[in-house]
């Protein structure tokens, strides 16, 4: 006996289907309220995405050239939230830069301590909130209470928790604290131990590793194309850092290890950015062995510092000059010039031009986030959407830096 | 069926609800509200119901008075030989738990506003874990000071006792009572009148149906996904069966009530009338509980199709595909269970682990199969995906606010707290404790008897419901660990650890429990003593090791927190030498 639907071809059979759009953003819970996705499923199997950002643009750049070189401190702060103390060096290394001037020593390994304790901060909130969003709280926890010592930390050295603004053309808004290496040396081992516990309950967790190995892969070839940097590049295997590839401040003097990882997958990200934490302690280790107890912080150039306060109340000169770095800025000598150091999350790049004058005629940043956040879209299709949550947790997005 | 048996089993109805429904919200609030307590900020952990310092003082001195009085109205009664020896072994420990435990409350009242006199600076010098242990071996001298006391001065003896026990009670009742400040006082409860603020606080809000969705079956929803985790605690026993006599018309009447009695023998010979505790006690046992169980992940997914919310729609599909390839592991893990106990009833299989040994024993793969299953079944982390806070919102209530939004809460907390019933009656011996028999506790080992103490039916009976609620909050309390400790699986790994591990592991496990349950009933004779011995150290085991586990998490509980100073801030170190009131160095 014939089938009775022999004439009838395979794809009438079907029900009719289209595919479901689904808009996960700006307001979802993983995509951290900066972003929004866009998913075309087929079940929960993502066969199209379509990234959208854009969500947290503030007009950073245009806002730098309202103001003089000093107050863009504030706007680099917030452009990435999660380590602002390296933005803040990066940018004070990029004004110095333009300027040819060189900051003294004892300067240089404050800044080297203070930007690799951000970076400790920066990838254990990367990590906690990947962990978490993951459905582990714990490890959060552990990662949050570490953060505070840290913030701890700065706030005796800055005054602010957060948002510091502590970088300065010249040095530094301050000395460094007469306990500045007692703290830290107290600090960091506790630190170590909140770490190695939260690992403890992770590396190990088979429901961990199987969210996390093989899922958001991407080749290095690819990374490389994207513009990719940062620890998100090392775990593709590409060893770039821009510490030991172009060495700035001391970190010549530095030893160190630049972790990198096989496959480019999410566990990668994640246990690179682990390590590079212990990398970091390192450095801070040897900063703080190396680092003068006494000297200048500041450049001495009354050009470009302002005059102790007690001057500036009493004599004529360092009244005029407080006045004309205060209203007029320093005089940044005219051109361009690119200057990069390597932020939390990849090479932090300050493209700027300046016509002589007290405030920046052009400014342009290279967010490491812009370029990352680029792969996300060929990463995650063909994933799940539970996938999407730790390969965006990840790539450690800030919304601020992305959409400059 | 007679009038008292509707009434008792309102009764049993009304204890069953009150436990789920009082330990629902504290159950939520454990799970999914801490966070805010963990970060110590003033808030949920603070919520308080303030009272006159009269009222509190009349709380404190209330009970201790109350008690010293029931121990002086015993002093003064004439009691017979055998009840004095007793009274006097009792009221000894009594007087010991009494002393440590008021000793511990005033070393913590000391830490906190100071000592202020000589006694409580010695006090709060102390070191609360040698007050413990200075407590438990007070016990054990107490032990071998009342078996020294010959019986024919048990008259006297009791009197002292009892006597010294109502100045104890008096004297600790009046002095916590002075020690309670003037002014209001706040109640906190540790922090469980927080729960209760939020139950009052959902049913006050407002209830938002989406425009588009469907009206009914969203209504319909959370009905449906509270209903079941009901109505299966029914068959759950949560004590033993009761005893009681006849006056004299052969029927169960109201009148009978008053003559429960007074000693049963272990193996239950009841001429009067038999009451279970248990709501129902059905002949299909527990292929009910799987059937009610089973129909709760209905609700979730009518609630995800009538939200007309796409998240919601995924939430809702999730849970009924992981219903669907965990339900079939669930009832086969639990098969070489039944093959042993014999029975799908729950009171029979309480029964045999009472005279054997507990389930983890017999069983241990099939507990850890059934516990994965459970919690795939009632959507807990790790296997949370339905609901997948940080992937699809909420999943299937992302829709629901109000109360209708806390019948879902409250529906998967009370099915938590049914799964740690179950689980504790299929594995941890339901309500018995090793060596707790009906007519009192015998510690035997094969025919050698090494301490028997006899008990009334009626106090074996209230040991044993208490051992029930007990073993139950204490293994909901685990099943909060792994929510806070795990991360969730990918909604396909769930069903690839359902399908392919967990059916054929339980599988696998059925065929060898048959085995050899075959294997040991053509085994000889002494084969079978040899088994009930090894059953009898499992009892010696659990008590020893319940024993050194209480000591350790008491001493655990009481070990001073060490606060090490790392870090002592300028803005500290300011208001300090400024005379100011932040004098305390900052820690982290």
């Amino acid at each position: 006996m014939e089938p009775l639907d022999l004439d009838i071809s395979e794809g009438e059979l079907e029900l009719p289907s289209e595919p479901m759009m689904l808009n996960m953003g700006p307001s979802h819970p993983a995509m951290h309220g900066t972003i929004r996705i866009v998913v075309e499923l087929s079940g929960e199997l993502i066969t199209k995405a379509d990234v959208q950002i854009g969500y947290l643009h503030r007009g950073f750049e245009k806002m730098c050239e309202r103001g003089t070189w000093t107050q863009v401190f504030p706007y680099v702060d917030r452009c990435n939230y999660v380590s602002p103390m390296l933005n803040n060096v990066g940018f004070a290394l990029a004004v110095e830069k333009m300027m040819g001037v060189t900051v003294p020593e004892r300067c240089q390994y404050y800044r080297v301590v203070l930007g690799e304790l951000a970076r400790i901060c920066d990838h254990m909130i990367c990590n906690g909130a990947m962990c978490m969003e993951l459905g582990a709280f714990t490890p959060f926890l552990y990662h949050a209470r570490a953060r505070d010592i840290i913030w701890d930390i700065f706030e005796e050295e800055t005054g602010a928790r957060v948002t510091h603004s502590f970088g300065r053309v010249g040095g530094m808004a301050a000395p460094p604290t007469q306990y500045f290496k007692e703290m830290i040396r107290a600090g960091l081992p506790r630190v170590q131990k909140f770490l190695s516990d939260s690992e403890r309950l992770l590396v190990k967790n088979r429901i961990f590793l199987d969210r996390l190995e093989g899922v958001g892969r991407i080749s290095k070839e690819d990374a490389l194309a994207l513009g990719w940097t940062g620890p998100t590049l090392r775990s593709t295997g590409a060893a770039y850092d821009v510490r030991r590839a172009h060495p700035y401040l001391v970190y010549d003097r530095m030893e160190f290890d630049v972790p990198v990882g096989t496959t480019g997958d999410n566990y990668d990200r994640f246990m690179c950015r682990m390590e590079e934490i212990r990398q970091s302690m390192r450095i801070i280790d040897q900063a703080l062995e190396q680092m003068p107890d006494e000297g200048p912080i500041n450049i001495d150039d009354p050009r470009i510092m302002l005059p102790p306060k007690g001057e500036v109340y009493t004599t004529i000169e360092a009244t005029i000059q407080h006045f004309k770095i205060v209203m007029e800025g320093i005089k940044v000598p005219a051109g361009e010039c690119y200057s990069y150091t390597e932020g939390g999350n990849g090479e932090l790049g300050f493209y700027m031009v300046s016509d002589g004058s007290g405030t920046p005629y052009r400014l342009r940043i290279r967010p490491p986030c812009f370029a990352v956040t680029q792969g996300l879209e060929q990463m995650i299709t063909g994933l799940m959407i539970p996938d999407v949550v730790p390969t965006f947790g990840s790539l450690n997005m800030i919304g601020g830096e992305c959409d400059h | 069926m007679t009038g008292v048996e509707i009434v008792l089993a309102l009764v049993k109805i009304i204890i069953m609800i009150a436990f789920l429904l009082g330990l629902a919200p504290i159950a939520i609030w454990a799970d999914r509200r801490q966070s805010a307590m963990l970060q110590h900020r003033p808030g949920p952990n603070r919520a308080a119901v303030y009272i006159p310092s009269i009222a509190a003082r009349g709380l404190v001195a209330g009970p201790a008075v109350l008690f010293a009085a029931v121990a002086g109205f015993t002093a003064l009664q004439k009691l017979s030989d055998r009840a004095a020896y007793e009274g006097t072994i009792i009221g000894i420990q009594l007087g010991i738990v009494v002393a440590w435990f008021s000793l511990l409350i005033l070393w913590r009242v000391i830490r906190g506003s100071g000592a202020i006199n000589g006694f409580e600076r010695l006090i709060g010098g102390m070191d609360p874990r040698n007050i413990f242990y200075a407590g438990l071996a007070a016990h054990l001298v107490g032990l071998f000071l009342a078996r020294s006391i010959p019986r024919d001065a048990a008259p006297v003896s009791v009197r002292v006792v009892l006597l010294a026990l109502t100045v104890l009670l008096l004297a600790v009742g009046g002095y916590g009572a002075s020690r309670v400040p003037d002014g209001k006082v706040a109640i906190r409860l540790a922090g469980t009148l927080h729960p209760a603020a939020d139950a009052l606080k959902l049913i006050l809000k407002e209830d938002f149906v989406p425009p588009n969705g469907d009206k009914l079956l969203h209504a319909l929803g959370p009905i449906l996904a509270i209903l079941p985790a009901f109505i299966t605690f029914a068959i759950i026993p949560f004590g033993d069966k009761l005893c009681f006599g006849d006056d004299g018309d052969k029927v169960f009447g109201f009148a009978d009530l008053g003559l429960l009695q007074r000693t049963v023998t272990d193996s239950f010979q009841c001429n009067g009338h038999v009451v279970n505790l248990q709501v129902a006690n059905l002949n299909v046992g527990i292929l009910y509980l799987f059937a009610m169980a089973g129909t709760g992940v209905v609700g979730a997914a009518i609630a995800g199709w009538a939200s007309d919310n796409k998240f919601s729609l995924l939430g809702g599909l999730r849970a009924s595909s992981q219903m669907v390839s965990y339900e079939v592991a669930l009832g086969l893990s639990l098969v070489g269970l039944f093959v042993i106990y014999g029975s799908l009833q729950l009171g029979p299989m309480v029964e045999w682990q009472r005279q054997n040994a507990w389930g983890i024993f017999v069983q241990p793969v099939a507990f850890f199969l059934f516990l994965a299953a459970q919690n795939a079944e009632l959507k807990r982390v790790p296997f949370d995906a339905p609901e997948g806070e940080s992937e699809i919102v909420a999943g299937y209530f992302v829709e629901y606010s109000g109360m209708k939004w806390g019948m879902f809460m409250a529906g998967e907390y009370v099915e938590l707290l049914v799964s740690s019933a179950l689980l504790a009656t299929l594995f941890f011996g339901g309500y018995t404790l090793p060596f707790l028999f009906r007519d009192g506790i015998t510690v035997a080992f094969g025919d050698t008897t090494v301490f028997q103490y006899k008990m009334t039916h009626l106090s074996v009976s209230i040991l044993q419901v208490l051992v029930f609620f007990g073993k139950t909050i204490v293994i909901s309390w685990v099943q909060i660990f792994f929510r806070w400790t795990l991360p969730r699986f990918r909604y396909d790994q769930i069903m690839k650890l359902g399908w392919t591990k967990l059916l054929p592991a339980a599988i696998g496990n059925m065929l060898v429990t048959c085995i050899i349950v075959l294997a040991i009933d053509s085994a000889p004779a002494g084969f079978h003593e040899g088994l009930a011995i090894a059953g009898q150290v499992t009892h010696g085991i659990l008590v020893f090791g319940g024993l050194a586990a209480f000591v350790a998490i008491v001493a655990g509980l009481l070990e001073p927190v060490k606060r090490r100073q790392f870090l002592q801030s300028s803005a500290a170190r300011f208001a300090a030498a400024a005379g100011g009131t932040k004098s305390s160095p900052q820690q982290a």
